[in-house]
């Protein structure tokens, strides 16, 4: 492409303004992704070294493979191909400006008749009345720009000048597309929570750093309930949030995937979700103590009347149709012993001198859902940006700037009517629309030519 | 049921070998009448499978599921013909020229016979799991298959190219006489790949927004979504070069074939070599 004279003298310049620069970025970039989908992102050092080996290992870890599209490189690949557009647009800027600003009435019969859409008539009479030819181009072509110059007129029908511009909505939609990005990196956080039914929180967790992200209200949730179809797949997801300010209810959603809440600009997601057992147990101690205790899996619960903590170690919900769970239990001295308990049979366990009659009352599934929680103020940016993108887009390809010239006035001593035409694309469609351009000239025309 | 969406479908399996072999026949014996034939069957085969493919979606309505036949890979492959099938009967009336179908309708016949007798696509009527329950689905599938299609038929128009630039002095007569010209393949090359770019980009517009609407994250270098970038880079490089530097024909038509590898690899490949957000679009 032609580039400014003032710069042209400037090496990176040219460079960085080179339409080889973006192709080579296109194709680097384009490769250099691949290796982001062959090798597995985001795991362990360990899973690369097992997978890989020592050696490859090194080089997966110097070049950070194992996050590709955050890598220095890679992103200054985006970098690079970002200052190129910039820098392409600025380049090109001047060149598109005085295609713009063209004077398309300048042009003369000699020029015009070179084009490849034309039709020239030379009338019989000199005084000859122009008005009804006139008429019928402005019927058949539009309200015309005109030029008079005494002997001579020039009539311009021009339409889609502002097409030349579309390049730059299409070229800038990329840079307001990052920049939508960066907006999000700097000022939005991902993160997620995982709450109980009932459990409320006032904060969530950052996803990449695991630090605690403060919300500035509290979230609540409800409920979480899954519904599955006759075939055992997944059919809903389902966690009832309640929104608090200063403990007092503001906003109540269900949340389903492709259906999240958004408060303040946080938006909940409904990500995964999990159970955990939980299972109640009655103790009657020899020292005369009893009592109920509620043990979720994974905990230790301390019973301090009766000198004993528990846990569970293992849970089947059923067994002939009851419930079932391993216990473990163990008095302060640091003595210990499990035990397997089934719904309505009573188990005795000697510990610390003291002897346990435990039997297990009740088990149940207690729901914790899982949230992804997004703050993004860049994504309408984004949105931005891809409507720019496909509306340059049809622009670029497929608006036109045409222009249709009636050229009226002396041509070696006769009265000339010259009709030209063109198009910078869509050539088919244009042709038509200027033949039916000069067939109603020509019929104005008539038998005075 | 008598006429189920299964059996249609299987009839147009063969309906569409028997066109891509008419159409290869006419091409090669020259003989006009059978190209008249050729898109008879072609359309016909067009116009069961759309029946084929709404009475799919009534069944998955009787079964209590109800959606639109777009969610696995069985009927995104059936959509892949249908839109290529389409695009490819518009280029012949636009274009006059039934040696394209020759060079078109295989990969639509390719599409359906992989979707019905391969044993790793499952063609049973699936209920939608809660990802895919989002009106996005609909806007993402077309989109992104209205690309894939037309990049087909510009994969089959490239090959064309470089059969009939192959051919040298002797193209204008023969075999390769009938193909049209350079200047009319190259042209509808590019229109096709222009066709294709601008519903790639809305077909992965369409998808970052679902994405942000169930993930929270419009883009997240996902394989499917890394590779359908990679594929837009291609394309994106065989317009620059046109628009730029003045690249047509042979340069163009090898740039279409590359595409079009991509694009494969897009929609089979990261299913089944990679792992992702995608994977819901393969069979496990």
């Amino acid at each position: 492409m032609e580039t400014n004279t003032s710069r042209k003298g400037n090496p990176l310049w040219n460079t960085l303004a080179s339409i080889k620069l973006a192709v080579f970025l296109f194709i680097t970039l384009a490769v250099t992704s691949i290796i982001g989908t062959l090798i597995p992102q985001g795991e362990a050092d360990q899973f690369y070294l097992e997978r890989y080996g020592q050696d490859l290992f090194k080089i997966i870890s110097t070049l950070r493979l194992n996050d590709t599209y955050h890598a220095w490189w890679f992103v200054s690949l985006l970098l690079l191909f970002s200052l190129n557009l910039v820098v392409c647009t600025i380049n090109r800027f001047p060149v598109t400006l005085r295609i713009f600003k063209r004077d398309s009435l300048s042009c003369g019969p000699d020029y015009l008749s070179r084009l490849q859409l034309k039709k020239e008539w030379v009338l019989k009479d000199k005084e000859a009345d122009l008005d009804p030819i006139l008429n019928s181009f402005k019927n058949a072509a539009g309200i015309p720009k005109e030029r008079d110059t005494g002997d001579r007129r020039l009539y311009l029908v021009e339409k889609g000048k502002w097409s030349y511009w579309g390049v730059y909505g299409l070229h800038s939609s990329i840079i307001i597309i990052f920049i939508g990005a960066l907006v999000g990196l700097f000022w939005g956080f991902k993160g997620y929570v995982e709450l109980f039914e009932g459990e409320t929180t006032d904060h969530v967790i950052n996803r990449s750093t695991f630090e605690d992200i403060p919300l500035g209200f509290d979230v609540r949730c409800d409920k979480f309930a899954v519904d599955f179809y006759d075939n055992g797949a997944p059919k809903r997801y389902v966690s009832d949030l309640t929104i608090l300010e200063n403990g007092k209810e503001v906003l109540h959603k269900s949340i389903m995937v492709n259906s999240p809440l958004t408060y303040k600009g946080v938006t909940f997601y409904q990500a995964s979700y999990n159970s955990i057992p939980e299972v109640n147990l009655h103790i009657i101690a020899s020292n005369g103590r009893q009592g109920s205790l509620t043990v979720p899996a994974m905990e230790r619960v301390a019973w301090p009347e009766g000198r004993l903590s528990v846990g569970i170690i293992q849970y089947l919900p059923s067994i002939h149709g009851e419930p079932a769970a391993q216990v473990w239990a163990a008095s302060p001295n640091g003595e210990a012993d499990t035990v397997w308990l089934l719904k309505g049979h009573e188990r005795e366990l000697s510990l610390g001198g003291n002897t346990y009659k435990i039997s297990l009352v009740d088990a149940k599934n207690r729901y914790m859902t899982g949230l992804q929680v997004k703050k993004d103020p860049g994504v309408w940016i984004v949105w931005l940006g891809c409507t720019a993108l496909i509306l340059g887009f049809i622009v670029v390809f497929w608006v036109a700037h045409s222009r249709i010239w009636l050229w009226i006035g002396q041509k070696n001593g006769k009265m000339t009517v010259l009709l030209a035409g063109q198009a910078n694309k869509n050539q088919l469609a244009f042709e038509k629309d200027f033949t039916k351009i000069r067939e109603a000239v020509e019929r104005a025309i008539g038998d005075k030519a | 049921m008598t006429l189920s969406s299964s059996f249609l479908l299987s009839v147009t399996t063969f309906i569409y070998l028997a066109a891509a072999v008419l159409y290869l026949t006419t091409w090669v014996f020259r003989v006009q009448k059978l190209g008249v034939l050729a898109t008879a069957v072609t359309i016909t085969g067009f116009l069961v499978q759309t029946v084929g493919m709404g009475l799919r979606w009534t069944e998955s309505y009787q079964l209590g599921y109800g959606h639109v036949p777009l969610s696995n890979l069985y009927e995104s492959l059936v959509f892949f013909s249908w839109v290529t099938i389409l695009v490819y009967l518009v280029i012949e009336w636009r274009v006059r020229n039934r040696v394209i179908g020759a060079f078109s309708t295989p990969f639509a016949t390719f599409a359906m016979a992989y979707a019905s007798f391969s044993p790793d696509v499952h063609d049973e009527i699936q209920p939608l799991i809660p990802a895919l329950q989002s009106n996005w689905l609909i806007a993402h599938v077309i989109t992104c298959f209205l690309g894939y299609a037309s990049f087909a038929v510009a994969c089959g128009l490239g090959i064309m190219y470089l059969i009939k630039s192959k051919g040298g002095e002797e193209a204008s007569s023969g075999l390769l006489g009938v193909l049209p010209s350079k200047r009319v393949m190259d042209s509808l090359m590019h229109q096709t790949i222009v066709f294709g770019f601008l519903w790639l980009s809305i077909g992965i517009i369409t998808g970052a927004i679902w994405a942000n609407e169930a993930w929270g994250t419009y883009w997240s270098w996902d394989p499917k979504e890394t590779w359908s970038l990679i594929t837009w880079f291609v394309y994106a490089i065989a317009l620059h070069a046109r628009f730029i530097k003045g690249w047509t024909g042979r340069k163009i038509a090898i740039l279409a074939i590359i595409g079009f590898i991509s694009v494969i690899f897009t929609y089979f490949g990261v299913n089944f070599l990679l792992s992702g957000l995608h994977s819901y679009g393969s069979t496990k």
